[in-house]
């Protein structure tokens, strides 16, 4: 057991460091833009008709810490993020960015992780099926559509379904809520209103996902179905379905376990797009909204810092997950 | 050359097995490429593409950019050249001639009808607008970067029409010609994935390099560092990244920063498969054959492990290459990346998603085909090399 809990904190101190590298990428990145936050600021407020000096933008730079050297800034906001999980405000909207993304974070990471449940569970059992069948046809065509799950960029089956639902039942299905319930406070109505509506973002932004599980999926069990240890089984009695998802389905699922993370990472790259198309308000459009037309670095940059966070997260959990469920890690750490 | 077909006959003559036997690998490879029929099919169908990229401005009729509109045709539906109608067969395909009037009778509204007596002809061979295959005018920032170099300038064309304008694809809404622009997307997008890719490749032959050669505490290092830049989501990092541009640079100096940006960001997946074909190959008991043959660490190197070597690499550039197309795409989609004057595959896809043109302008879709065939092709021949390649996949048949 104590060898379980080093192994933990071993893989915990790592992702911390991990942690740690993005946000000093993150954080170069955002030093990197030409202007700061103050001279931005100011700017806007020069489009609003008040006269601003030099003198003005330093005071602001003041005000905001701007003039401290690089590694002492960091060091704030990286203490700020990771003791307050505070990422301070918003360079143009002047509020307070906690505030701006809370509901908005939580609700895209609910629909990519919602969009990853759908993806395995479509190509757990369809990749499993493809790599036992002989039937050319089945085969060739499910290789088919993985391919072009690669090559039609989700924001096209985004914009075919929308055109096709628009022809046929009137309404573009864009948006997360209704009308009647964009401002409501979360209830039952509400979150059955949200489900009637997610199912069209989750679908498109597991599509490609989907397509990549099914290869991964179908690759590992070729290799393991041909192996002596499913001649054995089978040798034993055991047929069917039983002998797939008993001996080479399972020793398949490691690797895929441990390729969740950069699965969540594949889906993350089209949530600005699709919130795009489809005209969500959560934290993929934000990012666009902060990026394309207000160049706001710090909601930029905390925002990427999140998405990153939480598939650093979900690396964690799985490696841990992946040494609980293989025998061989558990022995050797657990010893039971 | 079909080696491996006439091997599994195995009664055939002496000679073929000794030919399978003394092939070298870059024969085998081909060989056994060859047999993928589906990844044959998609090797023509790029080559075609790569062609087309390469010769737009022969094969476009018209210039891509504004220099090239119809005032006389906007948001035009794609014109078929026709051999016949009911007025008779005509050896040289044609064109009707499409009359425009605004007056009383039409309620003061442009109106466009087809004249059917009035027939135009295809031309082939015809002079029009002026192009260079050397044209190289860079503005890049600081005037000592600046290039401009022109050379072959000709202005030969494929094809053309007799009078007014010969729209394939149709036009899109300021009237230039779908058709031209696609071709010159495909070039634009072949430039951006080679640049991107090639970026990516000298930083991860580098740093993959580095980390299998040396391995030891540089290995884990550079790792942890690589593995830290592999979770971050690529397309918000490029999204922030593009943010930077200002307005005013010019569109080869944009074209160039994503260029970079894109090669900038996709090194570590190839870094990581750099560093692991390294580490295997290196403790290979060929490798330990030839250095207890005397042989010097540099011979080693060029004949041992470099040939090991290059198939895989080719192979994972070649898997490499769509995406870094398709994140061009995407970025420009958005409207981060490339913007109208030049034309990308995700510049022209761009204005695909307004509901006008779903609705009313559907050849708009046009470019997108392409797209979609041109990352299927190259998928689908990054996956036949992949097999050709690894001497140990047998070939299911």
């Amino acid at each position: 057991m104590a060898r379980f809990i080093q192994f933990t904190l071993m893989r915990a101190v790592m992702s911390l460091f991990t942690l740690l590298t993005v946000s000093l990428i993150v954080f170069s990145l955002m030093e990197l833009v030409p202007g700061n936050c103050a001279e931005r600021y100011l700017a806007f407020k020069n489009t609003q008709g008040s006269q601003i000096t030099i003198d003005d933008i330093k005071a602001e730079e003041r005000r905001l810490g701007l003039d401290q050297p690089f590694l002492k800034r960091w060091t704030d906001w990286v203490g700020n993020v990771f003791f307050k999980g505070e990422f301070g405000d918003s360079c143009i909207l002047r509020l307070d960015i906690n505030q701006l993304l809370s509901d908005k974070f939580w609700i895209s990471l609910g629909i990519c992780l919602a969009a990853l449940v759908v993806a395995y569970l479509i190509a757990i059992p369809v990749g499993i099926y493809s790599a036992t069948t002989k039937s050319a046809v089945a085969n060739n065509s499910l290789r088919f559509v993985s391919y072009l799950g690669l090559a039609l960029p989700n924001f096209l089956l985004a914009l075919i379904i929308m055109l096709i639902s628009t022809v046929l039942f009137g309404d573009s299905l864009t948006g997360l809520f209704s009308a009647e319930y964009r401002d409501a406070p979360w209830s039952v109505d509400k979150f059955l209103d949200f489900l009637s509506r997610a199912w069209l973002p989750i679908f498109i932004l597991g599509w490609s996902a989907t397509a990549f599980a099914l290869q991964t999926v179908r690759a590992l069990m070729l290799d393991e179905v041909g192996k002596l240890y499913v001649t054995a089984a089978s040798a034993r009695g055991i047929s069917g379905s039983k002998l797939l998802w008993r001996y080479p389905a399972r020793h398949a699922m490691g690797p895929v376990i441990n390729s969740l993370g950069f699965d969540l990472n594949r889906i993350f790259n089209e949530l600005p797009v699709v919130a795009l198309i489809l005209t969500l308000t959560e934290a993929g459009a934000l990012l666009i909204e902060s990026l394309a037309r207000s160049n706001d670095q710090q909601l930029a940059g905390a925002i990427i810092f999140l998405l990153t966070a939480s598939i650093v997260l979900v690396n964690f959990v799985t490696d841990i997950l992946l040494a609980l469920m293989d025998p061989r890690v558990r022995k050797g750490l657990i010893g039971a | 050359m079909s080696l491996l077909s006439r091997k599994s006959k195995s009664d055939d003559s002496q000679a073929l097995k000794e030919a399978y036997f003394t092939a070298s690998q870059g024969q085998l490879i081909r060989a056994r490429f060859r047999q993928n029929k589906a990844a044959m099919v998609a090797a023509w169908a790029l080559t075609l593409m790569i062609l087309m990229g390469f010769f737009a401005p022969f094969l476009s009729p018209y210039s891509p950019d504004i220099a090239g509109r119809d005032k006389e045709y906007e948001n035009g539906a794609p014109q078929m050249p026709k051999f016949w109608d009911e007025n008779g067969f005509s050896a040289r395909p044609f064109l009707y001639t499409m009359e425009r009037e605004r007056s009383i009778k039409t309620n003061f509204r442009w109106v466009t009808t087809e004249n059917r007596e009035k027939r135009r002809y295809v031309e082939l061979f015809v002079r029009d607008w002026e192009y260079s295959y050397i044209d190289l005018d860079w503005d890049l920032p600081g005037d000592f970067f600046d290039v401009d170099v022109k050379a072959l300038t000709t202005d030969l064309h494929l094809f053309g029409i007799s009078e007014g304008g010969i729209h394939l694809f149709g036009t899109d809404a300021s009237g230039k010609d779908i058709y031209s622009r696609t071709l010159h997307a495909i070039n634009t997008s072949l430039a951006v994935g080679t640049l991107g890719v090639l970026i990516s490749f000298v930083l991860a032959l580098i740093i993959g390099g580095v980390a299998g050669y040396f391995g030891g505490w540089i290995d884990s290092v550079l790792q942890m560092i690589t593995d830290a830049i592999r979770t971050v989501p690529p397309i918000p990092l490029f999204m922030a990244l593009a943010a930077f541009m200002p307005d005013s640079w010019s569109s080869e100096t944009r074209f160039f920063f994503i260029a970079s940006i894109l090669g900038l960001i996709g090194w570590p997946t190839l870094a990581r498969r750099i560093r692991t074909h390294l580490l295997t190959e290196r403790s290979q008991e060929y490798v330990l054959a030839a250095e207890l043959c005397g042989a010097s660490s540099s011979h080693v190197i060029r004949r041992h492990l470099l040939p090991s070597f290059t198939s895989y690499i080719i192979v994972d550039l070649m898997i490499t290459f769509p995406y870094v197309v398709r994140s061009e795409t995407a970025l420009s989609f958005i409207g981060l990346g490339l913007t109208d004057p030049v034309n990308s595959l995700g510049s022209l896809m761009q204005s695909v998603s307004k509901a006008d043109v779903i609705l009313n302008y559907q050849w708009y879709f046009i470019p997108v085909l392409f797209f979609i065939a041109f990352v299927l092709a190259f998928v689908f021949v990054g996956d036949g090399l992949r097999d050709a390649a690894d001497p140990y996949s047998k070939s299911k048949k």
